[in-house]
């Protein structure tokens, strides 16, 4: 038996205080204020950057769309399994890349389009 | 086929998704590789994890059985799984990480400051995410019971067991690990095989792939032959629309995007996701064709899933056989705890998050677990399985008509939004629970209803579209706020 | 089979031609050509226009210099319509829809108050006018507002947007040569002047007495010291009621610990554990460094010769957990408690109670402090925070 017991701890919280709600979007609200204006310069980057979402998405439905129709008129197990088994995975990866690219490059034209914006 | 080999792959598997998940923290023990620790996960790791909880029982068994059963019409699944990542790429990827939401309830709470919106945004998150667990614990069972002759409700129970386990212990302290690994554990274990498989089938005078389709249905492959044979070629737009857009609204797929640091980085992982998957899938197809020709009596017996497990036995045999047909087994297992463990965790994230005085994940776990477990072993035998296309189905008509006008469109409401899920996502699984009840006679009705994304998901976008323009008063305050957020890139915060 | 091999190729066939079309688009040609090409012909042009408008806009702004500019600045624009004032009236209008200036004296008014910009519908009720949008920015001179530039066009557009704010910087350029003589510029002001210091007069006094102590014996780590003091010192100097991400506090909180051991060395064991997903979480400023340096000042407080702290961030899924947890003298859990019902304290205890009013504000009370602790048992702070909260974003 131990002369002196080892210090025990003991769990300790606050109170509960009655909470304050925090304002909204606090961290945002330089972007809120920018009223009107902030809201043409941010709706030209979204109204780009679905343009590019789009591009691409048209493009993989008419591919979707039309393959399934060409394989019907075909009646070719051996084209099915090329496109399908092989040929589509790489297509997608490069149509993901493209996009990629292109939203990255809208991003960087609208920072240089905000950028040396007067400041408020 | 030798027991003793596959049940060893199996422990380790399980022991070594345990251990990794305790030791995947960063630790130092000097501040001077502090920020090591302090530096967020890459794209390249954390698209390795996405990949590895992507790719389930579905993908790593299911494919395989339905080519061999169906033929090469069925690989429209894997390119689906695949699109569907393209899709969450051009719309959902680079604005959701930037709301900073966690789950799909976070975001719609964000985007519609509406309790009613997120909590109708839950239920649905935690049905498609049971949905989406019964088969990974019934493909667990298949895989123990034709490897070692074990009863259908062993499987199940012991992947439920270590994923609770592995949260409940607090072993589960970083996922992410743990998902990469299993990403490049899934790879090998399916390219090693399927490499001798190959080279066994040249050995063997390189026969020709039977373009004929054996009749018979399997127990796993997603979405069975209901109502394919009537109309294949709606079944397989069907498939399409669903596995397109579904993949966006998965509850595992939305929650490994908060690991991303940023939106831009969010983009750049899922373009090496995409190539990963993509690498992944070039593998099962090989199995499915191999199997037509020296499996092909497995469609008879209902057994089409287990053609990968089955197929290095067949083929090559001997004590090479029996260790290729482990590793094929662990990677199995790796499959079904992969994607349990991150829907598991996703759902009792959900599951906390709702019921904010739950302080215990682990008993949200639980909670997460147990329903899908009884589901999985009350309904043996019924096509359950199916479940997975009907998560797909579900969320395409529901979670995707959200994210993508939340994303895009700023005249949607919180009215807009409860009637497009209730519509889109409720007739979707209205649709798919009537056809597996059997009720419904063979012909269009049964095509339509066993495939309804093709109606569903425009359903659920008009839905959302009109009853939102019909209440423009109720445009939430904070829109213009939350789509600068989800749009501005981070250089300009 | 041949026949086979050509359905393939028919099907391959829109494959390979759309790979090659996307292709295709990425790479543009880039011409060279000895007469300049269309981007520098257009350069040559606006520097034209611009050097004609420049002279009278030298005179100052009056009707007669804006009348003569405005028409070359909206040919520099390319708008339907460009107006200048001053800060009273309309001043020059050119183009078409000048039954617009009736109005337009109200509508930029907010803005020669501001001299912020201002973007407004026209709200025309002639259908016919082409004059839908309208972008405002300020005319300024030494940090005056003198007047506005208003540039119309038929549809919002953020390229208008910010090309009329470049011409009005230009122009105000210009005014500002015209009164040069009767102005000077100002200095700019400094600014220091909103920093609030967040961390104790203490701690840098301590630090810089450690890193003065390395300057003649270790010049090399003085100077990484002093960078990571300048670092330090930047993060914890920003605005206040911020939020952060736990990765850059983690960041500062290394930061904080080098200058700590620059000063104790050994005696002060950290150790680490980080899940790298919970990284991203966003989380008020400056909550867990005070904790951290609550726990250094109890590890290195009276006997006790040594120190080890761990601190550990582990992901419980919706949730992230950070622990921080020294072996020190602890405290007494009566008087902890006294401290976190805000009945004083010693500075340490100011810093517990900040923290905890904090996250329970931001968080709700269900998230305050956890704090397992004794009278010479050490003491562990426990903090809960959300991977989501609305209205919570680090940035």
């Amino acid at each position: 038996m131990s002369v002196e017991p080892a210090p025990r701890r003991e769990r300790v919280t606050g109170e509960p205080r009655r909470v304050r709600p925090l304002p909204r979007y606090r961290a945002q609200s330089e972007i809120d204020e920018q009223t009107a204006l902030g809201g043409a310069y941010v709706r030209s980057l979204i109204r780009s950057q679905l343009r590019a979402g789009l591009t691409a998405f048209a493009f993989l439905a008419l591919l979707a769309g039309t393959l399934p129709l060409a394989f019907a008129a075909l009646r070719s197990a051996t084209a099915v399994w090329l496109v399908l088994g092989f040929g589509a995975y790489p297509l997608l990866t490069l149509i993901a890349w493209w996009y990629v690219r292109r939203a990255e490059r809208n991003e960087r034209d609208f920072a240089r389009l905000v950028e040396g914006r007067p400041a408020p | 086929m030798s027991q003793t080999y596959a049940v060893v792959a199996v422990t380790v598997v399980v022991l070594a998704t345990v251990l990794i998940g305790g030791f995947g923290l960063r630790i130092s023990r000097t501040t001077s590789d502090f920020y090591v620790a302090s530096r967020t996960v890459g794209p390249r790791l954390n698209a390795a994890a996405i990949s590895g909880e992507y790719l389930s029982a579905a993908s790593f068994l299911g494919i395989a059985g339905l080519v061999l059963v169906h033929g090469p019409d069925m690989l429209w699944y894997p390119v689906g799984y695949t699109a569907g990542y393209l899709v969450l790429l051009l719309f959902v990827a680079a604005p959701l990480r930037r709301s900073g939401a966690y789950t799909l309830p976070d975001f719609a709470e964000g985007r519609l400051e509406s309790q009613a919106v997120r909590r109708l945004v839950s239920v649905f998150v935690i049905g498609a995410g049971w949905l989406y667990l019964v088969p990974q614990l019934q493909g667990a069972g298949l895989t123990l019971a034709i490897l070692t002759g074990a009863p259908d409700w062993l499987g199940p129970a012991v992947v439920a067991t270590v994923v609770v386990l592995a949260v409940a212990a607090g072993g589960m302290r970083s996922i992410t690990f743990v998902q990469a690994f299993q990403y490049w554990l899934k790879l090998t274990a399916l390219l090693v095989p399927a490499l001798f498989l190959v080279l066994a089938w040249q050995d063997d005078g390189r026969p020709s792939v039977p373009a004929g389709f054996p009749a018979g249905v399997p127990a796993l492959s997603i979405a069975n032959s209901l109502g394919r044979a009537d109309h294949p070629l709606y079944a397989t737009y069907g498939l399409i629309v669903a596995t397109f857009l579904g993949t966006m609204g998965l509850p595992h797929v939305v929650v490994r995007f908060y690991t991303s640091p940023d939106g831009r980085s969010a983009r750049r992982t899922t373009v090496v996701v995409l190539a990963l998957i993509g690498g992944f899938y070039l593998l099962p197809p090989v199995y499915g064709a191999l199997g037509r020709l020296y499996a092909s009596e497995l469609s008879l017996t209902g057994d089409a899933d287990a053609t990968v497990l089955l197929l290095p036995d067949r083929m090559i045999g001997g004590v090479g056989g029996d260790l290729l047909g482990a590793l094929v087994a662990g990677g199995a297992f790796a499959a079904f705890l992969s994607t349990a463990s991150g829907l598991t965790m996703a759902v009792a994230g959900v599951l906390t998050q709702e019921s904010r005085g739950v302080r215990h994940f682990r008993l949200a776990t639980l909670l997460a677990m147990a329903i899908p477990l009884a589901g999985a072993l009350l309904t043996t035998g019924v096509p359950v399985a199916d479940a997975v296309g009907m998560a797909f189905a579900v969320s395409a008509s529901s979670f995707c008509p959200l994210l993508v006008l939340g994303i895009w469109w700023r005249r949607l409401t919180p009215p807009g939004a409860v009637a497009g899920l209730l519509l889109g996502g409720g007739s979707a699984l209205i649709a798919v629970s009537v056809t597996m009840s059997g009720a419904v006679p063979p012909g269009w009705p049964h095509t339509l209803l066993a495939w309804p994304a093709v109606w569903s998901v425009p359903v659920g976008f008009l839905a959302m579209v009109l009853v939102s323009l019909a209440t423009p008063a109720r445009i939430p305050p904070g829109t213009h706020a939350a789509m600068t957020r989800f749009h501005l890139p981070e250089a300009l915060r | 089979m041949s026949g086979e091999a050509a359905a393939a190729l028919i099907v391959l066939g829109p494959l390979l031609l759309a790979g090659g079309f996307v292709l295709g688009r990425r790479t543009r040609p880039t011409r060279t050509s000895d007469v300049g090409t269309p981007v520098e012909r257009a350069t040559f042009e606006t520097l034209h226009t611009a050097s004609l408008a420049a002279p009278p806009l030298r005179a100052g702004l009056t009707e007669e210099s804006a009348r003569k500019a405005a028409r070359r600045l909206r040919t520099l624009l390319g708008t339907d319509a460009l107006c200048l004032t001053d800060g009273e009236k309309v001043l020059a209008w050119d183009g078409t829809g000048d039954h617009h200036s009736g109005q337009l004296m109200d509508q930029v008014a907010g803005l020669l108050d501001t001299g912020r910009d201002k973007a407004f519908p026209t709200a025309c009720d002639d259908l016919d006018c082409p004059l839908r949008w309208a972008v405002a920015v300020p005319l300024t001179v030494d940090h005056r507002v003198l007047g506005s530039l208003v540039a119309y066009a038929p549809r919002e557009s953020a390229v208008l947007a910010r090309a009329a704010g470049e011409v009005a910087r230009w122009v105000s350029v210009q005014l500002e040569l015209a009164e040069l003589d009767r102005s000077r510029t100002q200095l700019i002001e400094a600014e220091i002047k909103a920093l609030r210091a967040q961390i104790s007069p203490h701690f840098i006094f301590n630090s810089l007495a450690a890193i003065a102590s390395f300057v003649r014996t270790d010049p090399e780590r003085a100077r990484e010291l002093l960078l990571e003091f300048a670092d330090f010192t930047r993060y914890s100097f920003r605005r206040r009621g911020d939020f952060t991400t736990l990765a850059d506090e983690l960041h500062s909180i290394d930061q904080y610990l080098a200058l700590v051991r620059a000063r104790f060395g050994a005696r002060l064991t950290v150790t680490l554990q980080v899940a790298p997903e919970v990284l991203p979480v966003a989380l008020p400023f400056l909550c867990l460094q005070p904790l951290v340096e609550n726990a250094v000042k109890h590890g290195l407080e009276g006997a006790v010769t040594r120190s080890r702290i761990t601190i550990s961030a582990l992901d419980a899924g919706a949730e992230a957990e950070v622990v921080i947890e020294d072996d020190g003298t602890g405290m007494d859990p009566e008087r902890l408690r006294s401290i976190l019902r805000g009945e004083g304290g010693d500075s340490s205890g100011i810093g517990l109670l900040n923290v905890d009013e904090r996250l329970r504000q931001v968080y709700g009370d269900a998230y305050g402090l956890v704090i397992d602790t004794g009278a010479g048992a050490g003491m562990k702070v426990t903090v809960r925070i959300p991977k989501y909260r609305a209205g919570v974003h680090g940035s």
